[in-house]
């Protein structure tokens, strides 16, 4: 038990040292682990939240969908308004908390966004991205059980993400209701999400010859993109995606 | 001082890496996206023809507005250099018959909706440039979609399409460099299995 703790914190620590170029990709010091961990994964989501996912589609309509996820959405506002004050953007906060108290009440719990069509745009934000703010390095990909791809500050902002949940931190003197309440909204919010990314998940895998691969490509090319949010980043405002695209020599085959 | 005679390098090769794509129409390249895009949308996705009639003008649309030559010989990375000429071929045409499928398909997604074009942006490659759109959603913010366009002489060709982020060029040069090196039988196995992707597609 011990060891695997260990083991992952020294992936935690281990962070700063790896840095991962998109278009020169040989960094992957764990994939041998990863791999197994994707496998187990894409096993257990075949045969649990998948199918759950897709009967929630199957008996839902996409306006009710729509409903759903504006109000978990709605749940988090305050996360975003912390983060956004966090990342010194007052007013962003300010939105934020004014978007939350209008889609409350008047958007009837967040189910309506009110609040867009008076102007005050939607503008989602967390703590990993306010730690990319802040420059902390991203560090290493790695699988997790369950969760998924990650990297130790994907994973630092979704742990800080957890405990900064309104619903976690109003239920949490409730002993009576606290745990139902924490683990049915983190249940409907799994099986929403998981419906959100059914096709483009599905439509990656159709078209992949090494699954794996293709999710990790992906996720780390969106990781690096979060780099631009660091003041003093070393690109020169250069975008994420623009890697040398030269070939040495045209053949003509 | 070792260190700043490498970073005047640097800045040089940079400066000029930029004065190089300073050298393509931006213009013109947006208004060829916009031509592509439009072709795709109006007449072809939202058309009232056959399927087949549709498959047929999205592979003649997407064999002229894309450079797959020049995509496929970047996603083979190293791998292209060893390739026989045979391979090179049979890949160029099972990758091209593949994307054919997929972005005919992706395209299909974005019936009723629209490109809106934010501008241009350089590229650190010669000859080459960055045209921004973006599709509303009907659900969270609009899709980033990126058009990597390279001009050669007055003929502009797409080489990488990048949305939220994400390349296609990349994602496929990691895929396809990570299955090689695992298949015992190197570029063949991945040309057979693009192919029975293209079959089940």
């Amino acid at each position: 038990m011990l060891s695997k703790y260990s083991f992952l914190l020294a992936v935690l620590l281990s962070g700063t040292a790896f840095g991962v170029h998109a278009a020169e990709d040989n960094s992957d010091w764990l994939e041998s682990y990863n791999r197994a961990v994707f496998n187990f994964n894409y096993q257990l989501d075949k045969y649990t939240l998948k199918p759950i996912a897709k009967g929630y589609r199957a008996v839902t309509t996409p306006d009710i969908r729509n409903r759903v996820n504006s109000a978990l959405f709605n749940v988090i506002e305050p996360v975003s308004a912390g983060n956004h004050a966090l990342q010194g953007n007052g007013q962003k906060a300010v939105t934020s908390v004014a978007r939350f108290l209008i889609n409350s009440t008047l958007g009837l719990g967040g189910m309506f966004d009110v609040a867009e069509g008076w102007g005050l745009k939607k503008d989602r934000t967390n703590f990993d991205e306010t730690l990319a703010t802040w420059c902390v390095p991203d560090g290493p990909f790695f699988m997790m059980p369950i969760l998924g791809p990650t990297t130790p500050r994907a994973l630092t902002g979704t742990a800080v993400g957890a405990v900064s949940n309104p619903v976690y931190l109003s239920t949490l003197n409730d002993a009576n209701y606290s745990d139902k309440i924490t683990w049915s909204y983190t249940a409907v919010d799994a099986i929403a999400s998981r419906e959100r990314s059914l096709d483009l998940l599905d439509d990656l895998e159709k078209n992949s010859v090494d699954f794996y691969t293709t999710v990790r490509s992906a996720y780390m090319q969106n990781r690096q993109a979060l780099r631009q949010l660091c003041g003093t980043a070393k690109d020169d405002g250069k975008a994420s995606y623009d890697f040398d695209f030269e070939i040495e020599d045209e053949d003509e085959f | 001082m070792k260190k700043n005679i490498f970073g005047v390098l640097i800045s040089c090769l940079m400066l000029t890496a930029f004065s190089a794509s300073a050298t393509v129409d931006a213009g013109q390249a947006k208004a060829f996206v916009e031509k592509v895009t439009q072709e795709g949308l109006v007449d072809i996705i939202n058309s009232n023809v056959s399927q087949q009639e549709k498959d047929r003008r999205f592979e003649k649309l997407f064999n002229e507005a894309l450079d797959l030559k020049f995509i496929g010989q970047f996603v083979l990375g190293r791998y292209w250099r060893t390739a026989t000429p045979e391979q090179k071929k049979e890949f160029i045409e099972v990758y091209r018959q593949l994307n054919v499928k997929t972005w005919s398909k992706r395209f299909d997604e974005f019936r009723g909706k629209k490109f809106i074009f934010n501008g241009t942006s350089p590229s650190s490659s010669a000859n080459q440039i960055f045209v921004n759109s973006s599709v509303p959603m009907d659900q969270g913010n609009p899709a980033s979609v990126v058009w990597r366009v390279k001009q050669s002489g007055n003929s502009f060709k797409i080489v990488d399409i990048i949305i939220e982020n994400v390349s296609l060029a990349i994602t496929a040069r990691n895929e396809y460099t990570a299955f090689i090196k695992k298949s015992p039988n190197g570029i063949d196995g991945l040309i057979k299995d693009l192919k029975a992707k293209v079959q089940q597609n």
